[in-house]
């Protein structure tokens, strides 16, 4: 009958819940582009050059190496570290949402 | 094509009312060659809107500003009318305590007038009101109270709502008050407050609504006149005093035969294919023969109505106030409202140097004040505008009354159940269509009144519109105006992105990723090995004691990062609960605020 209160009920009352899909994309697009723009933030920053006259970049983000195999702190290294962070986000988004999704069910 | 034009050869509508909805399902039928009959009981078109005419001093009852966001209605306006309109800009203000202040209200305005001492206790009542509300909320004034706090409903509603209703406001209940702002969606006005409309100021156009309006030369009766002239002649019929007696049904096909008329004690009877009533429902049920089934009976005689009378005073002065209305909150007077029509139109006065202004009263039919004969009442009007200091009385010359049954269909806490028991009745009679306000038992302005009775005579002529829609879901006629970026968002996006987060399902979601997390970054680095497995992550341990990059680790830190993923989960879906649920109040108040800055115009 009143169908401006039942949005209104629904807006007060209903529990949200997650698209797997689009959250995955989300979060992939986003651990995707804080790889690559730190990358590419200490590559342009510049190194610093050792006693023996090496110069190192981003010692400490390089060690993403250890998980992400190929990865290194350069230009072509931040696409690479794109491609790692995006799946890795994704995968963990998708299922935060798929997991989420299921506690809802599970309790509705 | 030739079939559907033969088809509209052989109907006949038989409308109930010259009012402008009864006049405007007459007008757009006869634009599709659909014949029809108004039966008016009048002596002129209009009903409530009409222009009363007395000694060339014209008048409508409670002033009919002319404002509508419905495309359709205006254009019927412009086409009958064309340039007779005078756009006004409003001014109205509420007369209390012998001072006036604006309304709409205006702070500054309202603080000036009230007094820094009065204006700070009503600043502390309604932060009391918003700190501490009343846990109960089922009369008017614990509604209105809680909204704005006691001293400012004191000031600014008791009086006239009680004068309009005649009822204390802590007998009026609260569902009431929800009602009138139920127009309102605030699913709408959360998507507003996100997607801000790119073409149209939303908020300008509900501004200039409010504060400017249309109104013809010679008042809205110029209007209906010129509709009914219109109908004649596209070859329909208007007939005036013409009071619909007996609505003749069949009870086995669940139709109107006809209707029944009494011209000088003549019983003239007029058959139709379809029929449209916007006479009271009240009425209309009573005057069903057969009678319809006592249930149905009985409901409709608990819908109720409030009346409503004008006293009309002739002053011999050229100005008396600049406003078009005056809302009168002194409570020692019964006197609720003023107009002063030449503000309204130049051409309502035949004398320049004179002011006509009309004072209303809300009443029951046949109580004290309805039954005052017309001279008192007109001694009561000149004695209670004497006393608020607006008139004197010897600069009053003439006067008369007007009296106007079932000026607003009453919703108490009865009417919606007894309204559905009379419409699950009328709705099951094929060829009846309800139309109009008190036709509708509905709060409809001219404007929403006409729109059903042009849907109704779309109806008539194949379309499938429910008329009960139009008035009840805002967006039903206001979809067919151009769309604004927000309107494009369906509601049911909205609603979904503002429902309440599980703060459980979201804490477990994220502790179980973190934990995982940490599990295979540990694994894969202990299957990595290496002489010293993974230094780094082993860092970890500073903050997860007893972790360290071992087989056994991985499960201590999994255990860990549980643990920080779901408080931290928890409090992200908690914090973000609270600060939509936050904002959704917010828009909540807002659309409250916005409704009532013109609460009092809707009597
Ligand atoms: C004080 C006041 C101020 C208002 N101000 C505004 C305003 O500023 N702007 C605005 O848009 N709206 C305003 N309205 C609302 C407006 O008056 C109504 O919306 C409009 O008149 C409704 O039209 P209607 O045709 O549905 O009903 P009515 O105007 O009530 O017409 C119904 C007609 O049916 C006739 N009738 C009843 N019974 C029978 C019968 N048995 N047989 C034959 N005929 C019958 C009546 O005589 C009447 O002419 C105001 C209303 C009031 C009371």
């Amino acid at each position: 009958m009143n169908g401006i209160k039942k949005k209104e009920e629904k807006l007060f009352s209903g529990i949200i819940r997650f698209n797997a899909k689009i959250l995955g994309l989300v979060l992939g697009l986003l651990m995707g582009l804080v790889v690559f723009i730190a990358t590419n933030w200490l590559v342009i920053m510049g190194g610093h050059t050792t006693h023996d006259g090496i110069t190192v970049i981003g010692p400490h983000l390089s060690l993403l190496r250890q998980f992400f195999i190929g990865y290194k702190v350069t230009f072509t290294g931040s696409f690479i570290g794109f491609a790692y962070g995006f799946a890795l986000g994704t995968l963990s988004g998708s299922l935060i949402a798929w997991i989420y999704n299921k506690i809802v069910d599970f309790k509705s | 094509m030739q079939e559907h034009a033969r088809k509209l050869d052989n109907k006949k509508t038989v409308i109930i009312g010259g009012g402008p909805a009864g006049l405007a399902a007459a007008y757009e039928l006869s634009k599709t060659g659909v014949e029809s009959i108004v039966l008016e009981k009048d002596q002129m078109v209009g009903g409530i809107s009409k222009t009363v005419n007395y000694k060339n001093y014209y008048f409508d009852l409670g002033g009919h500003r002319f404002f509508t966001k419905i495309e359709a209605v205006e254009n019927i306006w412009k086409e009958v009318l064309d340039d007779n309109f005078l756009h006004k800009k409003r001014l109205s203000r509420i007369y209390y305590n012998k001072k006036f202040f604006n309304y709409p209200i205006r702070p500054l305005n309202t603080l000036r007038g009230l007094g820094l001492w009065n204006a700070f206790l009503i600043l502390i009542s309604y932060s009391y009101a918003h700190l501490f509300p009343a846990g109960q909320e089922e009369t008017l004034e614990q509604w209105v109270s809680n909204r704005f706090g006691k001293r400012l409903y004191k000031t600014f509603f008791k009086t006239y709502t009680e004068k309009v209703w005649g009822i204390s406001c802590s007998e009026i209940r609260a569902e009431w008050a929800a009602q009138r702002i139920k127009g309102l969606s605030l699913v709408k006005a959360v998507k507003n407050a996100l997607i801000k409309p790119k073409n149209s100021n939303k908020k300008e156009v509900i501004k200039t609504l409010i504060d400017s309006f249309d109104y013809p030369k010679l008042g809205p009766g110029m209007m209906w006149q010129s509709m009914a002239e219109i109908i004649q002649g596209n070859g329909s019929q208007v007939c005036l005093e013409s009071e619909v007696e007996a609505i003749l049904w069949n009870r086995n096909n669940k139709s109107i035969d006809s209707v029944e008329i009494n011209v000088n004690g003549q019983r003239k009877l007029f058959h139709g294919t379809d029929f449209i009533s916007s006479m009271p429902i009240r009425e209309l049920i009573q005057k069903f023969k057969p009678t319809v089934p006592e249930g149905v009976l009985k409901a409709s005689n608990h819908l109720n109505y409030r009346d409503f009378l004008t006293v009309t005073l002739i002053v011999n002065k050229q100005d008396v106030f600049p406003d078009n209305w005056i809302y009168i909150h002194e409570p020692d007077v019964k006197l609720a409202r003023v107009q002063n029509y030449k503000n309204w139109s130049p051409y309502m006065v035949p004398d320049q140097n004179k002011t006509c202004l009309g004072l209303e009263y809300f009443c029951f039919e046949g109580d004290e004040l309805w039954s005052m004969p017309d001279e008192e009442l007109i001694e009561l009007g000149k004695r209670e505008m004497a006393a608020l200091g607006l008139v004197q009385k010897h600069d009053v010359e003439d006067g008369t009354v007007v009296r106007m049954l079932k000026a607003y269909p009453v919703y108490d806490s009865g009417y919606r159940g007894s309204l559905n028991t009379v419409r699950k009745f009328l709705d099951g009679i094929d060829n009846l269509q309800l139309i109009g306000r008190n036709g509708m038992h509905r709060y409809n302005n001219m404007d929403h009144s006409m729109l059903t009775a042009i849907y109704a005579a779309e109806n008539i002529n194949g379309a499938n519109h429910n008329l009960w829609e139009i008035n009840e879901e805002p967006e039903y006629h206001e979809e067919r105006a151009g769309k604004s970026a927000g309107e494009l968002v369906p509601d049911e996006i909205i609603i979904k992105s503002f429902n309440r987060m599980d703060k459980f399902g979201f804490a477990a979601a994220i502790g179980t990723v973190s934990g995982l997390f940490i599990f295979l970054a540990t694994i894969f680095l202990v299957i990595k090995g290496g002489e010293v497995v993974g230094p780094n992550l082993q860092l970890l341990n500073q903050y997860f004691i007893g972790y360290s990059v071992t087989i056994k680790g991985a499960f201590i830190g999994m255990g860990y990062s549980f643990l920080w993923g779901f408080l931290f989960g928890w409090l992200f879906a908690y914090l973000r609960n609270l600060f939509l649920g936050f904002f959704i109040y917010r828009v909540k108040r807002k659309v409250e605020m916005l409704t009532f800055r013109d609460f009092l115009d809707h009597f």
